[in-house]
C-alpha cells in the first residue's frame, strides 16, 4: 500500500472539506479519505474503487449499498490490505489514531481479526472444511490474546494433527463461550463439529463468533446474509445488532439489499461503479432520497402495497470499469442527465447534517423543478464545482455526519 | 467403518478373481505353448504332444480352469512348468526387491513432489515455479527405464558411488540395501513424482484461491501458518486419491527398471515367464500385482477419511 495523491483526487476529497465542523465529539473509529483501489488487467487499469471517503463512528452500523461490481467488497478488503493484486492509494485510512496505509503486512496482521475483523458472504466456503469450528475460533483467540498458548507453526501443527486442541485450554473455552454468545445450542459439542455438519445459519454464526474472538472494535460484514434463507437472514442481522448493543462494536455492513439497510443501518453510503453517490442516515435516505440512482434503487424494491404492474427497473447496465463515462459514472443510465454530468463529481450537502449527494442537480447554479432542468448557469456551476474541489485542500477533516449517534 | 472395510475387502477379492480369470484365458490365447518352448525347436511332434498331455494342457479349457480355481482356493498357485518350483515360493523370492524399489520410489516421489508442488503454487510464475515445473516436465517425459540408464551411466559408471547391478536384501544391512535400490527407486520415482508435483501444484493453487484461505488471512494469521495449517490438508485431498491410482504406473515402471538394473524381481520374473509361456507363474505374478494394487487403493481410501472429515464411510450402507 502506498499513500499518494492521484491527479483526480480533489473532486472526491471535497466530501470531507465542505463539512462544516460539527460537534461530532470524539474522532470517528475509522476514517477513509479518497480511497482508490486499482487492478491492472490485460484490458487495462480497472479502478474498482475510485475516490471513496467515509467515516465510521464508534458503535454505529454503517451500511454500504450498491449493485454487484460497485466496489463495496473491494473497499472493505482494501482497508485490511486483502485486495490481492490491487494498488491501493488514499489520502488517509486511519483506524483510531493508527495509519493503516503505513502498515506493512506484519502490522496489518496485528489489526486483522484483532481490531477489525471480517464476516464473509458465503459461510459454506469461508470456513475451513477440514478444521473443527471450535479450533477455527480458538486460533483467533490464541493469536490475538496473550494467553500463554504457543502459536508457533510447530505448536499449531502438533495441536492440529497430534494432540488436538485441549478442551481445558483457555482458547478452546473461550471459543465455546463465543459459540454460546452467538446463540449456538450445545456449544461444547458443536465446537467439535466440522463446518459441513452445521446448517448455513449456524455456519454464519460461527463466522460471527470467529469475528468476535479477537474483541474487535469494527466488524466488516460483507453481504453476511446473501447466501442464507430469508428467515435465517433476520436472525443473523438481529444477532449482529445485539452484539453491537452488547459490546459496542461498530459494524460496516456491505449489502446490495436496501431492505437490509433500512432494518439495520444507522448511516448509509450508496456506491455505484466504485464511487459514492449519496450518503445519509438511513431514515433520511428512504424519506428523502436525492440522487437519481438512489431513487431508482428505492423504486425498484418490491412492496406489499404495490399497485404497480411492473417494478421500476433502472435501464442499462453498470459501465465497464475500464471505460467509465467521465464525470458522473451513472450519467449514461440517468433519466435526469444534463449538460453538467461530464464535469468532475463533487458531493453537494443537502438539508440534513451528513446528507450529501454526488449529483450536479444539486449545484446552486442549477435551477430546476424536480428533475426537470429549467436553467443552468454553466459558468457559475463550474465555478461552484471548482470551489468545492479547492476547499478540500488544507482543511482539516471533521466528520460532519453521525453526530446524532455519537 | 468396519463394515465398510469388510465390504471393500470382499469387493477387492472379486476384482482379483476377475483379473486372475482374464489372465488365465489370455495366456492360453497367446500363440505358442510351454511344451514347445521347454523342448526346443528340434523336438518331435510326438514328444511335444506327450509333454502337453503330461502338463494337462490337452484337457478342455474349462476343466483346466476349474481345477486351477479350486487349487487357488486352497492357497496353491501351482508349480512352474519350467523349473518345477512352487509358484508361491518363486514369487516370495522376487517380491522383496520389487516392493523395496516401488516403496522407496514412492517415498522419493512424494518427498520431491509435495514440497516442489507447494513451492510452485506459492511462487507461481516466478523462477522457483519455472524450475520446479520444468524438472517435473522432464520427469514426466522420460520413461523410467531411460532415466535408469542415465543414472547408471552417471552414478555407477562415471562416479562409481553406487553399485550398478543386482540386489541385496535389507537383512544383509540397510546401507547396502539402500545402495542397491537407490538408483532404481529414483528411476521409477521421478516420472511418478513429476505427475504428482503437477497435481500438487494445481491443487494447491486452487486451494490458495479458496474463500477459507482469505478468511484465514482476515483473521490475522501469518503466511506459513495459513499455508500449512489451513491449506495443505485441503490440497492433499485430491493428491491422495491420485497417488493411489498412479500406483499402477509406478508398478509398471518397476518392471522395466528391474531389467535395466539386473535385479531379479517380480517384473523380470513375469517377463521371463511370458517368454517361456510358463502359465502358472504368469497367473501367480498377476494375482500378486493386482493384490498389491487393489489393497493399496483400499488403504488410500481409508486414509482419505482421516484427511477429509466430510467423508465418512459406513453408516447406512
Amino acid at each position: 500500500m502506498s499513500s499518494s495523491l492521484p491527479p483526480n483526487a480533489n473532486a472526491q476529497q471535497e466530501s470531507n472539506a465542505t463539512a462544516s465542523p460539527t460537534d461530532g465529539g470524539d474522532d470517528p473509529l475509522l476514517v477513509v479519505e479518497d480511497l482508490h483501489t486499482t487492478f491492472s488487467t490485460d484490458r487495462g487499469e480497472v479502478p474498482a474503487v475510485d475516490g471513496v471517503s467515509f467515516a465510521i463512528e464508534e458503535g454505529e452500523v454503517f451500511g454500504v449499498v450498491g449493485e454487484s461490481g460497485s466496489g463495496k467488497s473491494v473497499t472493505a478488503l482494501s482497508l485490511l490490505g486483502l485486495a490481492d493484486g490491487a494498488r491501493v492509494e488514499a489520502d488517509r485510512v486511519s483506524f483510531r489514531d493508527e495509519d493503516l496505509l503505513a502498515k506493512d503486512e506484519r502490522g496489518l496482521r496485528a489489526i486483522r481479526g484483532n481490531d477489525i475483523s471480517m464476516i464473509f458472504q458465503d459461510p459454506m466456503s469461508s470456513l475451513n472444511p477440514v478444521m473443527t469450528v471450535g479450533e477455527q475460533i480458538a486460533e483467533v483467540v490464541r493469536h490475538h490474546n496473550d494467553i500463554g498458548e504457543s502459536r508457533s507453526l510447530f505448536a499449531e501443527l502438533r495441536r492440529k494433527y497430534v494432540t488436538g486442541t485441549s478442551e481445558s485450554s483457555a482458547s478452546w473455552e473461550r471459543a465455546v463461550e463465543l459459540l454460546e454468545t452467538v446463540g449456538i445450542p450445545d456449544p461444547g459439542d458443536r465446537a467439535h463439529e466440522y463446518p459441513h455438519q452445521l446448517s448455513g445459519g449456524m455456519k454464519q454464526r460461527v463466522m460471527i463468533a470467529q469475528a468476535l474472538a479477537g474483541d474487535p472494535d469494527l466488524i466488516i460484514a460483507d453481504e453476511p446474509t446473501t447466501a442464507l434463507d430469508v428467515t435465517i437472514e433476520a436472525q443473523i442481522l438481529n444477532e449482529l445488532l445485539d452484539l453491537r448493543d452488547e459490546f459496542g462494536v461498530s459494524i460496516m455492513l456491505i449489502t446490495h439489499d436496501l431492505a437490509v439497510v433500512r432494518e439495520t443501518c444507522d448511516r448509509v453510503a450508496v456506491m455505484y461503479a466504485g464511487e459514492l453517490m449519496e450518503t445519509a442516515d438511513a431514515g433520511t435516505l428512504f424519506d428523502d432520497p436525492r440522487h437519481p440512482y438512489t431513487r431508482g434503487l428505492i423504486n425498484s424494491i418490491p412492496r406489499t402495497d404495490d399497485d404497480r404492474e411492473w417494478l421500476d427497473a433502472i435501464e442499462g447496465n453498470v459501465p465497464d470499469p475500464t471505460a467509465k463515462p467521465s464525470g458522473c459514472p451513472f450519467s449514461d443510465r440517468c433519466g435526469a442527465a444534463f449538460s453538467l454530468c461530464g464535469e468532475p463529481l463533487v458531493g453537494y450537502p443537502a438539508g440534513k447534517s451528513g446528507h450529501r449527494t454526488w449529483c450536479h442537480l444539486y449545484n446552486d447554479a442549477v435551477s430546476r423543478d424536480g428533475d426537470e432542468i429549467d436553467h443552468v448557469d454553466e459558468m457559475k456551476a463550474k465555478q461552484h464545482i471548482e470551489e468545492y474541489a479547492a476547499a478540500a485542500d488544507g482543511v482539516p477533516y471533521r466528520p460532519d455526519f453521525g453526530s446524532e449517534y455519537a | 467403518m468396519r463394515r465398510y472395510v469388510a465390504k471393500r475387502v470382499a469387493h477387492a477379492a472379486v476384482v482379483i478373481y476377475i483379473v486372475a480369470t482374464i489372465v488365465f484365458f489370455a495366456v492360453r490365447a497367446i500363440p505358442g505353448d510351454p511344451a514347445r518352448v521347454l523342448l526346443g525347436g528340434d523336438a518331435s511332434a510326438e514328444a511335444i504332444a506327450a509333454l502337453r498331455e503330461d502338463m494337462g494342457l490337452t484337457e478342455p479349457l474349462y476343466v483346466q480352469y476349474f481345477r486351477w480355481v479350486s487349487r487357488i482356493f486352497q492357497g496353491d498357485l501351482g508349480t512352474s512348468v519350467f523349473s518345477d518350483q512352487s509358484v508361491l515360493q518363486m514369487l516370495m523370492g522376487v517380491a522383496e526387491p520389487t516392493l523395496s524399489i516401488a516403496g522407496l520410489g514412492m517415498v522419493i516421489a512424494l518427498l520431491i513432489a509435495i514440497p516442489a508442488g507447494i513451492t510452485s503454487a506459492v511462487k507461481r510464475y516466478q523462477w522457483e515455479d519455472y524450475v520446479a515445473t520444468g524438472v517435473s516436465f522432464l520427469g514426466i517425459s522420460m520413461p523410467g527405464f531411460w532415466i535408469g540408464i542415465v543414472l547408471l551411466m552417471v552414478f555407477a559408471d562415471q562416479l562409481g558411488v553406487v553399485p550398478a547391478f543386482g540386489y541385496v536384501s535389507f537383512r544383509q544391512g540397510i546401507i547396502p540395501w539402500l545402495e542397491h535400490i537407490a538408483l532404481p527407486a529414483l528411476a521409477v520415482g521421478l516420472p511418478y513424482g513429476g505427475i504428482l508435483m503437477r497435481m500438487t501444484r494445481s491443487s494447491m493453487m486452487e486451494v490458495l484461491n479458496e474463500d477459507y484461505m482469505r478468511t484465514a488471512r482476515a483473521k490475522g494469521l501469518n503466511g506459513r501458518l495459513i499455508l500449512f495449517k489451513h491449506g495443505l490438508q485441503n490440497a492433499l485431498i485430491p493428491i491422495v486419491t491420485i497417488a493411489g491410482i498412479l500406483l499402477g504406473v509406478l508398478l509398471g515402471g518397476v518392471v522395466a527398471v528391474e531389467i535395466v538394473f539386473g535385479i531379479q524381481g517380480l517384473g523380470r520374473l513375469l517377463i521371463a515367464s511370458i517368454e517361456r509361456r510358463d502359465f502358472p507363474v504368469i497367473q501367480g505374478a498377476v494375482i500378486v500385482i493386482s493384490f498389491v494394487f487393489v489393497f493399496m487403493n483400499l488403504f488410500v481410501d481409508i486414509m482419505y477419511t482421516s484427511i477429509n472429515p466430510r467423508i465418512k464411510y459406513g453408516g447406512g450402507d
